[in-house]
């Protein structure tokens, strides 16, 4: 249950330096989303073009090979690249929430931050070592 | 071409479903690609996910703009729902994919009959219904600090527990988590319902990504799949945002309701065989 969009507008939580703060997160979320999708249209447009057979399957996610396929603007450089930020753009907000719960002094709200992060960072760390 | 163009358009469809029903498109988008295209389970999870967190990112930051959202509350719990992500991406290459088939056809079912009974929600404030007798139970400065204008969250422990499960069901089967976060903040917590809603909205996209890495490096995510479905469903949960005072919702639940109980028999007949 997301809920849509068209709520009213509703007094948010708290003291004056959420406002700043919001209005930043916000703008984090709205640009990385639309930039994740604008390179994952690329991406699915290289691939049109290329002719790949989407149900195939794809392959696997290499950091080394994603740089190489950008530079050699292959389809699946792109669409790795959207992916990544896609996931990224979720933790470019919660720095973000890090960095200004700090300059505010709020620093149980920075620990929380510096904690969520921690927690996506043991997320990579173990998805690798399970792999490896 | 015309996989590309029917993985766009399938995004577009739950999307809009999506949006317009308040839930996400996790729940349209497993079986859509499990039982529509022949992938396997744990993809169709791990592109499901990628795609909740885009349509999560594109409403939350309205949510936030319009401050909506409650912050410090939905960042407190989205540490826990978290920690339940990233256990329950570990858990979904454990387990076998038929014990995951019927978990899912489980929340099919159970979504299918609370759509059916839900109510529209009174256009009032929103509000949670006062408990006196369990305000209070909470520490003070933490519950403070934690409610809005309003309201006083309540039994923060309970929102941990719930958060911690969301998280765990979220990376498991590939969707939000907002069925449970809704609920345990508006019902257990005493969060005004919109809040609430909002608030599930903003913390999906770090439960879902927690989840989503564990399947991006553990090769649970096809590109070639992920990335039409997730401007599909870009596309239609945008649509479905400025579309939705000109519809119909009761007969657009009756139609979403039918869909997934036949999408449940179907996932039932695919887990038993």
């Amino acid at each position: 249950m997301n809920g849509d969009a068209g709520l009213p507008p509703v007094a948010s939580a708290n003291v004056a330096v959420a406002d700043p703060l919001e209005r930043a997160i916000a703008r984090v979320l709205t640009v990385g989303t639309y930039v994740s999708v604008a390179v994952l249209a690329v991406g699915t447009a290289m691939m049109l073009a290329s002719g790949v057979q989407p149900l195939a399957g794809g392959p696997r996610f290499d950091l080394g090979q994603v740089g190489d396929d950008l530079v050699h603007l292959r389809a699946s450089g792109f669409l790795w690249l959207g992916l990544v930020a896609v996931v990224a753009t979720s933790a470019s907000r919660v720095v973000a929430s890090l960095v200004g719960y700090l300059r505010g002094g709020e620093r149980l709200m920075a620990v929380v931050a510096l904690l969520i992060l921690a927690v996506i960072v043991l997320s990579v760390g173990l998805a690798i070592g399970l792999e490896g | 071409m015309l996989i590309v163009l029917l993985l766009i358009g399938g995004g577009v469809a739950a999307g809009l479903f999506g949006s317009l029903l308040g839930l996400g498109g996790g729940i349209l988008i497993v079986p859509l690609l499990t039982l529509g295209f022949g992938l396997p389970l744990i993809t169709a999870i791990g592109v499901s996910l990628v795609c909740v967190i885009v349509t999560s990112g594109a409403a939350a930051g309205v949510y936030l703009e319009r401050r909506v959202a409650n912050l410090r509350l939905g960042m407190t719990l989205e540490l826990f729902t978290a920690i339940g992500a990233m256990t329950g991406g570990l858990i979904a290459f454990l387990v076998p994919e038929r014990f995951l088939e019927l978990l899912f056809t489980g929340l099919l079912i159970y979504v299918a009959l609370t759509m059916a009974r839900r109510d529209d929600p009174p256009l009032d404030t929103g509000l949670a219904p006062e408990d006196p007798a369990v305000e209070g139970d909470d520490d003070q400065s933490t519950a403070e600090r934690l409610s809005g204008p309003g309201y006083r969250v309540r039994r923060i422990g309970f929102g941990v527990v719930g958060s911690l499960g969301a998280g765990v069901v979220s990376a498991l089967l590939g969707i939000g988590g907002g069925l449970i976060k809704v609920p345990v903040m508006h019902v257990v917590m005493g969060v005004p319902l919109r809040v609430a809603t909002a608030t599930s909205n903003l913390m999906i996209g770090i439960t879902a990504s927690a989840g989503a890495i564990i399947y991006l490096l553990r090769g649970g995510i096809d590109p070639y799949v992920a990335a039409p479905t997730a401007i599909g469903v870009f596309l239609g949960a945008t649509l479905g945002s400025r579309t939705a005072q000109r519809i119909d919702i009761r007969v657009l639940r009756g139609l979403f309701v039918a869909i997934l109980l036949y999408t449940a028999w179907q996932m039932l007949q695919r887990g038993l065989m």
